[in-house]
């Protein structure tokens, strides 16, 4: 008996063993920090270690405080046009690089647009910073000079600044989306299209009738993901707005939020209970479109 | 009748190479847009004359054409050491990560112990947790510990790959069971079937995973900017934005481009000479870290 429960256990040891970085991987840098982050939540704290049981106070300091709803209205804002115009260029983008009749002329533009992808939100923030000069200086602003345009502020004037991230987003974005949505276009069973062939489908009919549906569990993760990486905003309006969210908090991210009452002004409960309501937030975000997702489905 | 077919289907494909043609103009041109911010950077950096000033009107070719920007960035920034701390933080992130995913993976796939999924299930559903949402205690964590200005407080949290262990698990998965009894049979030990046997099968993997760990702990700012104080143990991407912004964006044009320039070298390389294999490791993954 004991003989068989010591070659179970052995049996399993090696398994436990083999899986032990991880779990302590998970415990120590998730579980733990989850559980942290809501007591910590619960107090007023300075610097983490000890203060006052203060309840649900802090979670009422950040529902109160206009800057926490400005930050989460910035980065949805910027979340929401940066997930529709970048899921929407990138499937016209693969749709038409797909279709191209040579591989090596499809392989170069896969590299070229995919290319932004490797560039770190450091470099592309300092590139765009000076593309995107208020004056005439800026080569964005000399371009549109050609056609007559006054010189815009794209990073200083607060209603242009979170275009102008949307706008330099879908630069470094584009071609990671594209790349995913080709290698799904090529999952298209051929067969659909030439049945819609011999029925005299045209290619615009046949993008909208056999494609686009057929993609629909791509687009579901691409704006799922979107989304997920938009409410986590911080490097590039941290570069170029500062800890405020300069011009005009207009670039005040959820994310920036955190990091200013955490790392500027040292009131980690508060931080603390702000990244619950983040992290809340994007949980039902995530779960809506779950359900979305699956009430479409089941209509089908 | 058939000669009408015939001139039919060759007219057809008449009008889909054109249309091939108009298509590679347009996107000729937006692959225009998407070189022209490279293009600007490394022009710029070789331009002396845009040390101050940005180079208006703009130009295609420097106007005053030196290496002084390279010097004066390396004199004001020292990118050397910066990237040198990078190359070290990535290689322990990418060594501890990659132990931790493929030996997890292998476990979850070939070794069923009792409770394998109550792990996978775990690691699943904390792989949903943003770090931005647990970056206070985790900082608070290394603070405690003086880890701050610390690479272990990279290294560590290495541990912590789900998503490299998911890649892992779908590999082995793939991998007859059959090759590990045989092993335990001839008597090897559990390590030494995943060593011999096992490990050299899933090589390609092992690349993926190094190429994307590599990207994101090149380009990662968040962490770096929280735990390392010390300017002599800054990351590139940290050293490069602590340059910029404590003079404020949109100064020093040539400089600031010659710095930036310096520390994408290493990725652009990287992306190169295996373009092709980081491409294809997102289409297949899908999912950036």
């Amino acid at each position: 008996m004991i003989h068989v429960l010591n070659k179970a256990i052995r049996k399993n040891m090696a398994g436990y063993l083999f899986m032990l970085p991880l779990i302590l991987g998970i415990a120590v840098f998730s579980i733990y920090p989850m559980i942290s982050a809501f007591i910590l939540s619960l107090h007023r704290s300075a610097s983490g270690s000890g203060g006052d049981w203060v309840g649900f106070a802090n979670y009422r300091y950040v529902m109160d405080d206009p800057a926490f709803w400005k930050s989460l209205y910035n980065t949805v804002y910027m979340g929401v046009l940066s997930v529709i115009t970048g899921v929407g260029f990138s499937f016209i983008l693969a749709t038409v690089i797909n279709n191209l009749l040579s591989t090596r002329v499809k392989n170069l533009f896969k590299a070229i647009f995919f290319l932004p992808n490797v560039v770190s939100a450091v470099a592309t923030s300092i590139v765009f910073t000076f593309l995107f000069y208020p004056s005439n200086e800026g080569l964005l602003n000399f371009a549109a000079g050609l056609f007559g345009i006054e010189p815009i502020g794209w990073f200083t004037n607060p209603t242009y600044a979170p275009l102008s991230i949307v706008l330099m987003n879908l630069w470094a974005a584009l071609g990671y989306n594209t790349i995913i949505f080709i290698a799904g276009l090529q999952g298209v069973p051929k067969d659909l299209y030439e049945a819609a062939e011999v029925d005299g489908a045209t290619p615009l009919r046949k993008w909208f009738y056999i494609t686009i549906p057929y993609m629909r569990s791509i687009f579901v993760f691409m704006i799922i993901m979107g989304v997920i990486n938009s409410m986590k905003r911080f490097t590039d309006v941290w570069l170029i707005g500062g800890t405020a969210g300069n011009p005009g908090e207009s670039l005040m991210t959820s994310v920036l939020y955190i990091y200013r009452n955490a790392f500027v002004s040292s009131q980690m409960g508060v931080a603390s209970a702000a990244s619950y309501l983040l992290f809340v937030f994007i949980m039902l975000l995530t779960l809506a479109m779950l359900m979305f997702n699956r009430k479409k489905d089941r209509l089908d | 009748m058939s000669t009408g077919f015939v001139k039919r289907r060759g007219t057809l494909s008449g009008r889909k190479r054109t249309m091939d043609k108009i298509m590679i103009a347009l996107l000729a041109v937006g692959s225009l847009v998407m070189i022209v911010p490279f293009a600007w950077m490394v022009i710029t950096s070789f331009d002396w004359a845009a040390r101050i000033r940005i180079p208006f009107p703009p130009r295609i070719w420097p106007l005053d054409p030196s290496i002084k920007p390279y010097e004066a960035a390396f004199m004001n920034v020292p990118l050397m050491k910066y990237i040198l701390n990078s190359v070290l933080v990535a290689i322990g992130v990418i060594l501890v990560s990659l132990f931790s995913a493929l030996l997890s993976g292998y476990a979850l796939s070939k070794m069923n112990a009792k409770g394998s999924n109550v792990v996978l299930v775990l690691a699943l559903s904390t792989m949903m947790i943003p770090f931005e949402i647990t970056m206070i205690p985790q900082y608070l964590f290394f603070s405690d510990m003086h880890l701050t200005d610390s690479y272990l407080a990279f290294y560590l949290p290495a541990l912590n790959y789900a998503f490299g262990t998911f890649l892992a698990k779908g590999i082995f998965d793939q991998l007859p069971g059959s090759l590990r009894e045989a092993g335990l049979i001839d008597g090897a030990g559990e390590y030494r079937i995943f060593r011999a046997i096992f490990l050299p099968l899933c090589l390609p993997i092992v690349a993926t995973l190094i190429v994307l760990q590599f990207l994101a702990v090149w380009n990662d700012l968040l962490w770096p900017l929280l735990i390392l104080n010390t300017p002599d143990k800054y990351t590139i991407q940290q050293g490069l934005a602590m340059f910029t912004y404590n003079r404020g964006t949109g100064k020093l044009p040539s400089i600031t481009m010659a710095a930036t320039t310096v520390s994408l070298v290493p990725v652009v390389v990287l992306y190169i000479f295996l373009q092709r294999y980081v491409v294809e490791s997102v289409a297949t993954t899908g999912i950036k870290q």
